[in-house]
């Protein structure tokens, strides 16, 4: 028979055995996490505190690159642009790919068909995307034009007006994305039970009362992941502004990721550059636990 | 601290003399770079001028391979848009190219940040001597930054103006367009028609657009940069920063921010502009496959204190992270040498900056040999301050929204002044 202290000792030896396997597990992945995560994070803080450090010698500068970012009007406008930007494409994205998945689900027969032509925006790279809305928006003889002036008779300066460029790139990016959010949603309907929908029927539930009452609300996990990942993306928008607009006209189109580019490639300004990634970082991290919140207190 | 003024150049277009001795001398001195004692594996970089680029430094690379056998150059370009951040890249990873064509617009940042090798003790070689006293000094003073020397002025391009002259001699303007801004704003609304524009001037950042207003600033007595470079030196440029801001309000111009840079040359080459701002590169395309209409190179009228042409200038300069600064050193030597700056200068249409192979070029191109002749001398270049991209870029939507009407010569000017303090301080 064993002591209690045996007993103890034993427990403690197979705690520490079971702590040991877990850490083992878990070590590559933690590896790569502070490797790849923590430590870019952390030397972005530090970087945000000094002045040079890529072609230079970092000098310390205490919280000056923190003051310029809080004054800089174009800080501002960017971070403004870029919520902006995302409040008009991820609810407009969502809405035309789920009206998509719906009417995708529904089809019986060639749906392969539908889903590889829908898809497509998205297997293109964003400069082929970008340079080819060039053509279809060009003010002479863009498509689009084409047919806004036999409608209205004027062209439209897309991409030149400063209120319309803003609209336009979120435009091009909901047609690049909309083949993979339909196709996300798709998954989600596909994967709802069956049987509910039946009996719902059966009790006199029209069409769209399942849709809102049933639909919706089943799908709340599928949600909760596009919005977390769309927010992420979005707010990083970079690629179709740097080549359809670089920031212009008049700066209108400035997002925080094109001024951090511009700082730290442009004008030679790591330190800025580092503070305004980290600004980023928060807002992104801001609105990712908001949305957690939010969608935590409604399960 | 360095700055190019109208005086300087007008000296450098007074100075510029003969000559096809001058041409001849280069040859010898390419000769005298037969030395063969370095060797090695070099890299250059360079934004492209033409097309042909690669071909045209395959040319340098040949003959310089001629005279020195043991280095391999290998030749690599970046794209103008994103020069910054392609160098900035190679600076980081700490084997940038050996050799880097640079514009005075980036030199200085790099200089500053100790990414450039000082090159004031090999340019002073008494071996090179003759070749140094080909480049003027207005030259070597843009190249010259806190006390060192980054690079040999070897190139210049000058921003002009194309003129269709037919349209302007339809509407009877051909004469009058140019001697003042009331009668080329006159001209403009004269030639303006359904699909047909009286001026065109780039309008956005990334076209660089602050090059077609800088001659107006220069014509106004005014510059970015105060003289010490201490504040805003644009006061005094308000009326004619209004001016441009008439002509776009005016009706006479494509609609702003529509159109590239080359999608208004297209315009201008199918006869659908009467005065188009462009570069001189341009003159090749017009020359390879002439429009159906008679043209010709201009500049802007005379403003309040001068009549200015715009234009920058190339250096090549060596990295500072070279390992074979010598051989990077022999290879720059030969490329600004007469013949072969002058041969690569008339196969992309850009200026010289040499004063010995001036009047031997552009044979059969009148309008370069105007450009160069006439043009150069007037010219007003950028004022190299290391922030002096950040400014331009950052001050450029200001200009913008003047352009859509929104502000008045006044309000942009004051806006801008605001910038540029704030950067500089």
């Amino acid at each position: 028979m064993l002591s209690d202290e045996e007993h103890r000792r034993l427990r403690r030896k197979a705690a520490v055995r079971t702590n040991l396997t877990a850490f083992a597990f878990l070590a590559p992945a933690l590896a790569f996490l502070l490797l790849f995560l923590a430590w870019p994070v952390a030397s972005l803080f530090i970087q945000s505190f000094h002045a040079g450090g890529v072609m230079s010698p970092a000098k310390f500068v205490g919280l000056e690159n923190w003051r310029r970012t809080f004054l800089d009007p174009l800080v501002v406008k960017s971070i403004r642009n870029t919520l902006l930007y995302s409040l008009m494409a991820i609810p407009t994205v969502f809405a035309i790919a789920m009206a998509l998945a719906l009417s995708l689900n529904s089809i019986k027969v060639g749906q392969n068909i539908f889903r590889t032509i829908i898809y497509f925006p998205t297997l293109q790279p964003i400069l082929i995307a970008a340079l080819m809305f060039t053509f279809v928006l060009h003010q002479d003889f863009g498509i689009l034009n084409i047919i806004m002036r036999a409608i209205v008779g004027e062209p439209v300066n897309f991409l030149g007006n400063a209120s319309l460029a803003l609209p336009t790139i979120a435009m091009v990016e909901v047609w690049k994305g909309v083949g993979f959010w339909t196709l996300l949603f798709l998954a989600g309907l596909q994967g709802l039970p069956r049987d509910l929908y039946h009996a719902a029927e059966l009790d006199g539930a029209g069409p769209l009362r399942r849709f809102f009452q049933m639909t919706l609300p089943l799908l709340k996990p599928t949600f909760f992941f596009s919005f977390v990942f769309a927010t992420i993306v979005n707010l990083q928008i970079f690629d179709s502004v740097f080549i359809l607009t670089d920031g212009g006209p008049a700066h209108s189109t400035v997002t925080t990721t094109w001024y951090i580019y511009r700082s730290l490639f442009t004008f030679n300004e790591p330190g800025f550059g580092a503070t305004l990634s980290f600004v980023l970082v928060v807002l992104v991290l801001l609105l990712t636990a908001i949305q957690t919140y939010m969608f935590r207190e409604r399960r | 601290m360095t700055d190019l003024t109208r005086r300087r150049f007008m000296q450098h277009g007074s100075a510029v003399a003969l000559s096809a001795a001058g041409l001849a001398a280069g040859l010898s001195a390419r000769t005298a770079l037969a030395s063969g004692h370095v060797s090695g594996d070099i890299t250059m970089i360079k934004g492209p001028h033409s097309a042909d680029e690669a071909r045209f430094e395959a040319m340098i690379i040949d003959d310089f391979k001629a005279v020195e056998p043991g280095v391999n150059v290998t030749f690599t370009t970046y794209d103008w848009a994103n020069m910054n951040a392609e160098l900035t890249t190679g600076f980081a990873s700490g084997n940038p190219s050996d050799v880097l064509y640079l514009v005075d617009l980036i030199y200085p940042n790099y200089a500053q940040q100790g990414a450039l090798h000082d090159m004031t003790a090999l340019v002073g070689a008494e071996d090179w001597s003759s070749e140094r006293a080909q480049i003027p000094e207005f030259a070597w003073d843009l190249a010259r930054l806190d006390g060192g020397t980054w690079g040999v002025p070897v190139l210049g391009a000058v921003y002009n103006i194309y003129v269709n002259k037919d349209l302007l001699s339809a509407a009877g303007v051909l004469d009058t367009w140019n001697r003042s801004y009331a009668d080329m704003m006159d001209a403009a609304r004269k030639t303006t028609s359904d699909g047909v524009y009286g001026f065109s001037v780039r309008a956005r950042t990334g076209d660089f657009a602050f090059w077609d207003w800088l001659p107006y600033v220069h014509n106004a007595g005014a510059d970015l940069l105060s003289e010490d470079w201490s504040e805003c030196g644009l006061r005094g440029a308000e009326d004619a920063t209004q001016f441009l801001i008439d002509m776009h309000q005016a009706g006479v111009t494509p609609p702003i921010g529509a159109m590239s840079t080359q999608e208004q040359f297209d315009l201008f080459k199918a006869g659908k502009i009467a005065i188009h701002h462009g570069e001189t590169p341009q003159i090749a395309a017009l020359m390879a496959d002439p429009p159906a209409f008679e043209w010709d190179v201009a500049y802007a009228p005379p403003g309040e204190t001068a009549q200015t042409v715009m234009g920058n200038f190339g250096i090549l300069s060596i990295a500072e992270a070279s390992p074979n600064k010598e051989a990077a050193w022999e290879f720059i030597k030969h490329w600004a040498s007469g013949p072969q700056v002058g041969r690569f200068a008339e196969q992309v249409n850009l200026q010289v900056v040499r004063e010995d192979i001036v009047d031997g070029m552009f044979d059969g191109n009148p309008a370069m040999q105007k450009i160069q002749q006439e043009f150069v001398p007037r010219v007003v270049g950028i004022q190299p301050h290391p922030q002096i991209l950040k400014i331009l870029q950052s001050i450029w939507p200001v200009a913008e929204q003047a352009y859509r009407g929104e502000f008045t010569g006044q309000e942009t000017i004051d806006q801008m002044c605001d910038i540029i303090n704030q950067i500089i301080a």
